[in-house]
């Protein structure tokens, strides 16, 4: 059952190449969390009671809820333009994607590691690829965000290969995202609209002396 | 030899369906089941009216369409029962008589000499290029999965045991399915009943047809329809005995129709310069099943 959540997770990430709303990215940041959700509860049964409500209820309430949720908000009260402007056409989005993938397949079928299973290493590596493609492809600050909660959700499915044998890498795995909740709460809802009013990544150069 | 029949029985009342069920949703209760049929024998009593500029690619290429979906549509089984004709790799066979049909088809729209049409075919030309991939990564994916390469081999030993196994026929099946509104260019690819120049991609290509030749193109639609319908069909068929498989057969025809009219009614066609890229989603969600494939077969752990 992981294998086919998995697989919905591979298809979320081609239709993040071709979406072209934000609202649009926020909901498949959502869907993930669900799926991540689904995986987590399906492989870590064995793992004590604690530690599994932890993760849990991570997923779910930061993954799933509260980022998109804090998202949203971000989008309203800036009043940032609805369309993710990219640099390169979604078309060239969707082969560099799909090239994202098969390349891991043929890079994980290089790697003779008996201790890690294929498919989540290709799933994670293709996931970690693609966050990093839409941090280079896209215009506005906020798709950086999203760009790294994507990284994000990456890194938590390589966690959770190994997860059975180490659970505090699923914990480090998850003190990741607060982290980065904790810096969209704090920087950007507060202090990004009033300082850069243009949300451009042009602009952040600006930043440096 | 049988499912010729069915397959033509199916075509007879499937663009009737379609009609039927978009009338119901807007509120009306629209024409009847074979209303279309009674059009296309109208047109074949009509004669046919050959412009100047033509030449005689004109007059033989909806002639040449249709014998080759006729042709297409003898290679397809019915769960055990071998098409007419069955040869190993005969899925290549299939892919490329239909494209004959459709390079004879596009050809015979420039051939008018008008840009009009000229600039649908360029359109169709690229759609179907993008879809090509599509179909053959899934049924290649297929073969792979049960180690023949025929159509009917294929189907006779598919048998859905995992979980992963359900879901990938799940995504093939959406996946024939979007193909079907590619190659017959209805929503979201095509609005068939738009006429406004920019916004047509088949219709533009038939606007210079008339009578015989334009019945043989509406028939052909129908049973293009009604052979897409049999291959998904076939999906679910296995190795059943004759008097369950016909009547399998008939009604995922009817839900087949009646999910193309509800596609119809609630989706918008896509802008011009976005279908391209959903075409090549089908084709990476394809991509996708090939590497599933991999994995139910224990190629990769």
């Amino acid at each position: 059952m992981t294998n086919v959540l998995l697989i919905i997770f591979t298809i979320s990430l081609l239709y993040l190449g071709i979406a072209h709303r934000l609202l649009t990215y926020i909901k498949i940041l959502a869907l993930q969390g669900v799926l991540l959700f689904g995986i987590a509860f399906i492989d870590l049964i064995q793992i004590n009671a604690i530690n599994l409500a932890f993760v849990l209820l991570e997923t779910i309430v930061f993954k799933t809820i509260a980022i998109p949720f804090f998202l949203n908000y971000i989008i309203k009260r800036n009043k940032i333009n609805r369309d993710a402007e990219p640099f390169l056409s979604n078309f060239i989005s969707l082969i560099i994607i799909t090239l994202i993938i098969l390349s891991t397949f043929i890079l994980s079928n290089a790697i003779n590691d008996s201790r890690i299973s294929k498919i989540y290493f290709v799933v994670a590596l293709s996931t970690l690829f693609t966050g990093l493609y839409i941090i280079l492809t896209r215009h506005k600050i906020i798709t950086h965000v999203m760009g790294y909660l994507v990284i994000e959700n990456g890194v938590f499915i390589l966690s959770l290969a190994v997860g059975n044998e180490m659970p505090m890498l699923v914990n480090l795995g998850i003190l990741l995202d607060v982290f980065v909740s904790v810096f969209i709460l704090g920087i950007f809802v507060n202090r990004i609209g009033d300082v850069l009013k243009d949300t451009d990544v042009d602009q952040l150069k600006n930043l440096k002396d | 030899m049988i499912s010729l029949i069915l397959i033509l029985l199916a075509s007879l009342f499937f663009t009737g369906i379609i009609i039927r069920t978009k009338s119901i949703t807007s509120g009306r209760k629209g024409p009847g089941i074979f209303q279309p049929l009674k059009d296309i024998w109208r047109l074949f009593k009509k004669g046919s009216v050959y412009s100047k500029t033509t030449s005689f690619i004109f007059q033989v290429a909806p002639s040449i369409y249709i014998a080759s979906i006729l042709m297409a549509i003898l290679v397809i089984p019915l769960g055990q029962y071998k098409g007419i004709i069955s040869f190993e790799g005969d899925f290549v066979f299939f892919a490329y008589v239909l494209g004959t049909g459709k390079f004879f088809s596009i050809i015979s729209a420039m051939d008018t000499g008008s840009s009009f049409e000229g600039m649908g075919a360029s359109r169709e030309a690229l759609f179907s290029m993008f879809a090509e991939p599509a179909f053959f990564i899934l049924i290649g994916s297929f073969a792979l999965l049960t180690g023949h390469t025929s159509f009917q081999e294929i189907f006779a030993s598919l048998h859905f045991g995992s979980y992963i196994s359900y879901i990938l026929g799940a995504l093939a099946t959406f996946v024939l399915v979007m193909m079907t509104m590619v190659e017959n260019s209805r929503m979201p690819i095509d609005d068939p009943k738009t006429h406004l120049e920019l916004t047509m991609v088949h219709e533009v290509m038939i606007l210079d047809n008339s009578g015989f030749d334009l019945g043989m193109i509406l028939y052909g639609t129908n049973l293009k329809f009604a052979m897409y319908g049999a291959l998904i069909a076939n999906l679910f068929m296995g190795s059943f005995p004759l008097y369950l498989t016909i009547p399998i057969f008939f009604v995922i025809q009817v839900l087949f129709a009646v999910t193309v009219g509800i596609l119809e009614s609630f989706t918008a066609r896509f802008r011009m310069n976005h279908n391209a890229q959903y075409i090549l989603a089908l084709s990476s969600v394809s991509l996708l099943i090939f590497l599933g494939v991999l994995l139910v077969l224990k190629l990769v752990s």
